[in-house]
């Protein structure tokens, strides 16, 4: 089991993470107490700000970056994977964090999510699951329940929602884990260690939408149905125990660390830095660049 | 002795046609002759028929096209095949394989009975010499080889090294082929007419296609990344890409679908890095959005569109000018980025390097419009300094600047100093959304303006460029072509034609397509009495572009084909011609009235 590095002084308070712009969330949107557990894993992890990037989609969970001091980057719909991989392979010694919603990361984004796991590329991402399209007020999302009416489902969905954990789960997804901002400090801490683990990490937030979600799906409800893995004795590194686990989502609803590889295969970036190092010596000069079109019989 | 020949080989996959037709170019190149190749394939993914064509010239050569001097069938049913790509007039000489057991006075084209016609035994030479028929293709190269008299020495060269793994005997037979080629030759000149001069210079040419010359242009031009997806027929850039990029710290990162591809490399670009992707139609339609995401996050990065015939699959393995549209326009709401093209494999070294400059310059996208033709024709190219061209790198902000930073700072050129992560105090937010000049998201009509107006006045200056525009001809000629792309070569050709025939005729062509420069064109139609652009699309799209941005009087026409056909210099010639007598007849009647 990997162990955190203990971060005695932390160099950073939660509040050097944090802009000053005001966000639109509504009052009481779960997304208020993600950035809050997430400035706060960024000051317990240490690395300054301009060294982070922060990738996001579109949707309300996707204005996260912008509240945040960190280099960050709202681009468009179901896209904040591909472009935060460009980013890290680009410059392998930033912190890159991908985010988004459900809509985001498994509707019009969910192509993305296989190909980010099977390249291992060292980044976070956190998916804020409220389970419902917030920022278009209210429609059908690929996480909402079967049967669930909302304007675009008025006789209720006929469709089977998408379950993320077993979905990241089936690709062979290194570090999944679960938070809800009703346990703060669990959230704070699977967030940081989902940063500090070598390799892809997913993070699912059940973040409720205040204004579209379900009775079931608020803080209240959440609180008295969520069960810790930590304290039900569950071993992260049991990957078929976790993948039993997995099936649960929509049921019941477990935070902390579902799945942790105890021997996480090699990072994207680790395997590129073997290989520029093995062929940095076959660079022709750029300017030389041409002269392989030379014929030679 | 003649300047120029084109020799078309035809033959069953497997047959060795291409590689004939490469060592034939090869062997030129290295003799200091100009060249240019084209091969074509049925539409099985292997076997199937094959061929090439090969230009050869003492002078430079401008269009592969034209009918052929030389017709090479190895048999007939798959040399017929490629129908209009391997035309066949009665000047043309034809060698065939005499198994096939058509009398030389009754091959099977339709119309056309050419005059000088050689039944070769050629299997069978392969067979006595070699001891297999898969020395076909080598009995064919000593053939040419003899009768044009290119690279007897270094073909021999290239035949030892290519079989020299297989052993001596491989080797010898191999030679043995080729001398008995030579030998068919020797024994049957050409008369005078029919052999190639010498070449101007005889230093060594290049030898590339456009999709390697891009891709090592953007190598020199410092790309550390390339994020795409393959499609035909533009993968080669990956290809090449992917075996050198790694050796300078780079990457090349095939992404799941186009989108990603375009996605990584926006995200590639944002970390700082010079980034590249490269496409084709489909593709392109595909990466739209992300385009206008690095419009309005003003990220610098090229896109290289290779065209093929469109809508949609359209004929993907032909070339067209029809994406000009797309380029300019495909994008959602008010932006601007600029459209380059590159007129041959050589030029789209430069091309691309310009388009890495103007993207890092301008903070934007820019779509280089490449086409099947450029891209994936062997072309002989003299040997480029590399030190004509400078590199532009992407205004990075002082350190007094990163004080209470300001990405998008409203400046008088339009361009902000742009930060990347890592550097302490240029912490900044990119987006889609709209934003203020700190970077902060807004939905305020009035910012959305001075963003807007901020974003397209940073491209006033490309509007001098008069550099990416090229005139040729007589400055006084009153009959002015416009012709862009592969095609300008076509154009350039019959500008040649006509000038020996005494006509008097201009070239304009134009490199940077978008934004429209109005006053290159304006100035140019107002010197000449009549002006056609010759394009490769249905609509001719770039005649209708101009028209949106510029005065085109109408004695300015397009001559628009779709593609897949390709426009001939003779047919443009013919169109000269009679603009010329329309020219002369116009004259005649004003003098009639004056007199």
């Amino acid at each position: 089991m990997t162990t955190l590095t203990p971060v005695s002084s932390p160099k950073f308070q939660a509040g050097t993470f944090k802009s000053d712009l005001k966000p639109i969330w509504c009052p009481g949107c779960g997304d208020f107490g993600v950035l809050t557990a997430l400035t706060r894993a960024l000051a317990a992890v240490g690395r300054p700000p301009h060294e982070i990037a922060f990738i996001s989609g579109i949707g309300c969970s996707s204005r996260i970056p912008g509240y945040t001091t960190a280099y960050g980057f709202n681009t468009v719909h179901g896209r904040a994977l591909p472009i935060a991989q460009g980013i890290k392979v680009a410059n392998p010694a930033l912190l890159v964090i991908a985010a988004g919603g459900d809509g985001d990361g498994f509707s019009i984004g969910g192509g993305h999510v296989a190909h980010v796991i099977r390249r291992n590329i060292d980044l976070t991402y956190l998916v804020m699951d409220n389970h419902i399209y917030g920022l278009t007020k209210g429609q059908l999302s690929p996480t909402s329940h079967r049967g669930r009416k909302t304007v675009t489902s008025n006789f209720g969905s006929l469709e089977d929602p998408v379950n993320p954990l077993l979905y990241v789960m089936g690709y062979g997804a290194s570090f999944v884990a679960q938070g809800s901002p009703v346990d703060m400090a669990g959230l704070t801490k699977v967030i940081e260690e989902g940063i500090r683990f070598p390799g892809f990490a997913f993070i699912n937030i059940q973040s409720p939408c205040v204004t579209y979600g379900e009775e079931e799906q608020q803080l209240k409800a959440q609180k008295a149905k969520m069960q810790s893995l930590g304290a039900m004795g569950h071993d992260p590194s049991d990957l078929a125990k976790a993948t039993e686990l997995a099936r649960d989502y929509g049921t019941k609803l477990y935070t902390g660390v579902l799945y942790r590889n105890p021997n996480p295969p090699p990072t994207y970036g680790e395997m590129a830095a073997e290989r520029h190092h093995a062929l940095e010596s076959q660079a022709v000069p750029r300017h030389d660049i041409l002269k392989r079109f030379l014929p030679t019989h | 002795m003649i300047q120029d020949v084109i020799i078309g080989i035809a033959g069953a996959g497997g047959d060795g046609v291409i590689s004939a037709g490469e060592s034939l170019i090869t062997a030129a190149a290295l003799e200091g002759y100009h060249g240019m190749m084209t091969k074509s394939f049925g539409s099985q993914i292997r076997g199937g028929e094959a061929s090439c064509r090969v230009r050869l010239s003492t002078h430079p050569v401008l269009n592969p096209n034209g009918p052929l001097d030389v017709a090479v069938a190895l048999n007939w049913e798959d040399f017929r095949r490629f129908g209009a790509e391997l035309p066949v007039e009665s000047s043309t000489m034809v060698v065939y394989e005499s198994r096939t057991g058509v009398a030389a006075d009754q091959l099977p084209l339709e119309g056309v009975r050419p005059g000088v016609v050689f039944s070769v035994p050629i299997a069978e030479m392969a067979q006595q010499n070699a001891g297999t028929e898969k020395a076909k293709n080598i009995v064919i190269i000593g053939l040419l080889a003899g009768w044009f008299g290119i690279g007897r020495e270094s073909m021999l060269a290239g035949i030892r090294k290519k079989f020299a793994r297989k052993g001596a005997e491989v080797v010898e037979g191999n030679a043995r082929a080729f001398q008995a080629g030579l030998d068919f030759a020797e024994a049957h000149p050409l008369k005078e007419d029919r052999k190639l001069g010498a070449p101007h210079n005889r230093s060594a040419k290049m030898l590339t296609d456009g999709n390697d010359i891009c891709a090592a242009a953007a190598i020199f031009a410092g790309c550390t990344f390339f994020g795409g997806y393959p499609i035909t027929p533009s993968t080669e850039i990956m290809q090449f890409l992917d075996r050198e990029i790694w050796k300078y710290g780079g990457a090349v990162l095939q992404a799941e679908d186009e989108i990603a591809g375009v996605g990584a490399v926006v995200g590639a670009s944002f970390a700082g890095k010079k980034a590249m992707t490269a496409t084709s139609g489909p593709g392109m339609s595909l990466k739209t959005e992300m385009l206008g995401l690095a419009s309005i996050a003003e990220l610098p990065l090229v896109c290289i569109n290779v065209q093929r015939g469109g809508p949609s699959t359209g004929i993907p393995t032909k070339a067209e000018q029809s994406d000009l549209f797309q380029a300019a326009f495909s994008a959602h709401g008010d932006c601007l980025r600029p459209v380059l093209a590159p007129v041959s494999v050589g030029d789209t070294f430069g091309i691309t390097v310009e388009a890495f400059n103007l993207a890092e310059q301008y903070q934007t996208p820019v779509i280089v419009l490449s086409d099947q033709e450029i891209a994936q024709r062997k072309e002989t190219v003299e040997p480029i300094d590399t030190s004509r061209f400078g590199l532009v790198e992407r205004r990075r902000p002082t350190d007094a600047e990163l004080v209470n930073y300001t990405r998008f700072k409203v400046t008088e050129s339009g361009i902000s100093p742009i930060s990347q992560p890592g550097v302490p105090g240029g912490n900044y937010l990119a987006s889609g959304i709209e934003h203020n000049e700190a970077g902060g998201p807004t939905a305020n009509g009035e910012t959305h303006a001075r963003m807007n107006e901020k974003r397209f006045r940073k491209f006033n200056s490309l509007k001098n460029r008069r550099d990416l525009f090229a005139v040729e001809g007589e400055p006084d000629a009153p009959i002015g072509l416009v012709s862009w792309g592969s095609v300008s070569g076509v154009a350039k050709e019959a500008l040649r034609l006509a000038q020996a025939e005494g006509l008097h005729v201009k070239l304009l062509v134009p490199k940077l397509l978008y934004p429209v420069v109005e006053t290159v064109y304006q100035d140019f139609f107002a010197s000449v009495r009549r002006g056609l652009f010759i394009e490769q699309s249905f609509q001719g799209q770039l005649y209708r572009l101009v028209r949106m941005y510029a005065d085109v009087p109408a004695r300015v026409r397009p001559l628009a084909k779709s593609g897949s056909n390709p426009i001939q210099p003779t047919e443009v010639l013919e169109r000269l011609r009679e603009m010329v007598a329309s020219l002369q007849a116009t004259h005649q009647h004003a003098e009639a009235i004056e007199g």
